[in-house]
């Protein structure tokens, strides 16, 4: 038990680590972008009505003082951290004052919804149907459904959500094509409002699901076929023991483990490929808020949603460190 | 013979390989005729790429694609349950699994599932052929295992938990829980250093008499089969070359490959170097014409390279496939006859 609150204490230091440094690099990256916000504020104000060049001049002072972009870097990223370990990340700059995390936590349950789902099915399904396609490798169907996730795995995210997008929009407009639910529901917690965000949430998923099968499939099947030449899986079948006892217990379980890394590897890529996912389908998630921050360099609102992104993917791969020994006991006793 | 537990005739079983439009065919098993007494411990030997492994895997109805078996057949009579592997149903051959046909796997490492404990390992084995379940059937095993002087915390344990020789055990009693009337055991004992080898065959030895379980015993290790088999089969290039009572196999055996693998046995107190057998097993995608041994045999003439010699009957229960047999006897190393014989 010691052993078990050492590994704890030693993988949860790591995850503080990781969130540090995370960051710490989303901070410098957005500070030394070329885009001023204060600059763009007064591109957005004076494109609205004409100003003097002297009020212009005020109004850049008055914006670099609120903004607080006079400072040195190093001690606005000082400023960052002692704001942020009080949970303060600053006012947003393109929707000041409103402040950043407010923006971040109306856009956060869209994402977070929308991803653990997807991810849930695309791994439930890859690794069920890969599983047996490995297993029943002379299987017609198993067979054509190899060549589909073969087909599909390459093709980027965001052409295959175009192309459904075209599908199912354009070509046979069954399924609404933007955005996070219809303008004629309320928001609440009402029956036509939760029809409608799954209806608009359709789309997206799918995208998201038909790219990730098809690696889930290809790696599951690949590791399946090598686990069923292993000994144990031969000894099992010679002394008899059930068929749907050897898939599941014998070669599944141990096709499972490499698996679950992979999980915790992808849910970080997984976080970043619904950025463009969101901006396709419009859909009001982190994704779409980050663009938007990006383009009116609103570092406050930029290093918001990165700040949770880390948080969340180092949380996440902190979560399945957590399940491994309970996965595989070779792991447990070391 | 009507006490024949298993009886063999004329198996053949071939690797069939098509690489780019060409045919390859492995003869690993090329005619084979043998059966075994019940209770008997039957030991085969051979050298590596022999076939002996596959003859095993066709006797344990675990033939697998390239292997094919292409004629003969192999009958086993259990009690209530006559059976033909080469003629028998996938149905059929599972409902002989672990209830009368239970094998003891080479490589006690990697047989067991490394993330299921040895106590659900026993389940998914012996549940359904014993028909017992929850606390009858952990009695069960718990006695079986006392046995086999494991504790009873070992159906707690996972595999890697266990030393080499526990595993071992393991694995004996996953053979054995069921009472098996066959056991083919397919080197149980290569992986082990010589100490747990010498307690692993003792016990499975005890174990055997006292179930009255046919078994056959596969090691290249002649040694091994001094200790426990009551007869002893010599494989040689697919073919079975001679099989008689152990004692006469290594005190007057009578064929020339025999001669030379009992020759090669170190022993106490003799410093001499062993002959080696000049060159190397036959490929059994091509072999040899007339005696598969003849490129490798001090006594080979020129029949030998024409005409395959048959399996004769020599004496009781000896037979042998050499057309020289008689001539063997000069091969024989005589320290090892006295020291068998005594």
């Amino acid at each position: 038990m010691t052993d078990y609150i050492w590994f704890l204490a030693k993988r949860a230091a790591l995850l503080v680590a990781v969130i540090f440094f995370g960051v710490s690099a989303a901070f410098f990256i957005t500070h030394l972008s070329p885009i001023d916000p204060v600059e763009t504020a007064l591109g957005r104000i004076s494109s609205q009505a004409s100003f003097s060049p002297q009020a212009i001049a005020e109004m850049r002072q008055t914006l670099t003082e609120l903004y607080g972009t006079d400072a040195p870097v190093l001690s606005q990223y000082g400023n960052f951290w002692r704001r942020l370990l009080v949970g303060d990340l600053g006012p947003s700059l393109i929707a000041f004052p409103t402040p950043a995390m407010t923006l971040v936590m109306q856009a956060m349950p869209w994402t977070v919804a929308l991803l653990v789902i997807s991810t849930l099915i695309t791994f439930v399904l890859g690794n069920l149907l890969g599983g047996l396609a490995g297993y029943n490798q002379n299987n017609a169907l198993f067979k054509s459904l190899g060549m589909l996730a073969i087909s599909l795995q390459p093709i980027p995210y965001y052409v295959v959500a175009f192309i459904l997008l075209i599908l199912f929009g354009f070509v046979w407009p069954v399924l609404p094509i933007s955005g996070g639910y219809a303008m004629t529901v309320t928001p609440g917690l009402n029956l036509p409002f939760v029809l409608s965000v799954l209806n608009h949430a359709i789309l997206p998923a799918l995208s998201l699901v038909l790219v990730g099968f098809g690696s889930w499939f290809l790696g599951m099947r690949a590791l399946v076929s090598n686990i069923v030449t292993e000994d144990y899986v031969t000894y099992a079948e010679l002394a008899g023991v059930r068929k749907s006892t050897i898939v599941g217990s014998y070669v599944m379980r141990n096709a499972l483990i490499p698996q679950i890394t992979g999980l915790a590897m992808t849910l970080g890529t997984v976080f970043s490929g619904t950025v463009i996912t969101e901006e396709v389908f419009n859909y009001p998630g982190l994704g779409s808020l980050l663009i938007d921050a990006v383009f009116e360099g609103d570092y406050a609102l930029v290093l918001a949603v990165s700040s949770i992104s880390v948080v969340a993917v180092a949380g996440a791969i902190f979560v399945v460190d957590l399940l491994y020994p309970l996965l595989d006991p070779r792991i447990r006793s070391e | 013979m009507t006490d024949d537990i298993l009886k063999v005739s004329d198996l053949k079983a071939y690797y069939q390989m098509n690489y780019y439009g060409n045919n390859f065919e492995v003869r690993a098993v090329d005619g084979i005729d043998m059966s075994v007494r019940r209770g008997e411990v039957y030991g085969i030997a051979g050298e590596s790429s022999s076939g002996k492994s596959s003859f095993v895997k066709v006797l344990a109805a675990a033939i697998r694609p390239p292997l094919r078996l292409v004629s003969g057949s192999v009958r086993y009579d259990f009690a209530g349950h006559p059976i033909d592997l080469a003629t028998a149903d996938a149905r059929d051959i599972e409902a002989i699994r672990w209830k009368h046909l239970s094998y003891i796997m080479q490589g006690s490492m990697s047989v067991l599932n490394p993330v299921r404990r040895i106590g659900r390992t026993f389940e998914d084995f012996a549940s359904r052929p014993l028909n017992l379940r929850g606390r009858a059937f952990r009695d069960r095993i718990v006695a079986h295992l006392e046995r086999l002087k494991l504790p009873a915390e070992v159906l707690q344990a996972y595999p890697h938990e266990l030393s080499g020789g526990m595993r071992q055990r393991v694995t004996i009693g996953l053979a054995t829980v069921c009472h098996p009337e066959f056991i083919l055991a397919d080197e149980p004992t290569t992986a082990l250093d010589v100490v747990v080898q010498k307690e692993v065959l003792k016990l499975l030895r005890d174990i055997q008499k006292e179930m009255g379980a046919a078994v056959i015993f596969v090691t290249h290790d002649m040694s091994v089969h001094a200790n426990v088999a009551d007869r002893v089969g010599i494989i040689y290039a697919g073919n079975l070359v001679e099989e008689g009572p152990t004692r006469e196999m290594f005190s007057a055996p009578k064929h020339p490959y025999t001669a030379h693998l009992v020759a090669s046995l170190p022993r106490i107190g003799d410093t001499a170097q062993r002959p080696a057998l000049d060159g190397r097993p036959p490929n059994l995608a091509k072999p040899p014409p007339g005696c598969r041994f003849h490129p490798r045999c001090p006594l080979a003439v020129e029949r030998c390279r024409r005409e395959a010699p048959p399996l004769e009957t020599v004496s009781p229960d000896h037979r042998t496939a050499c057309w020289r047999w008689s001539e063997v006897a000069p091969l024989v190393d005589h320290g090892m006859r006295q020291e068998v014989v005594r």
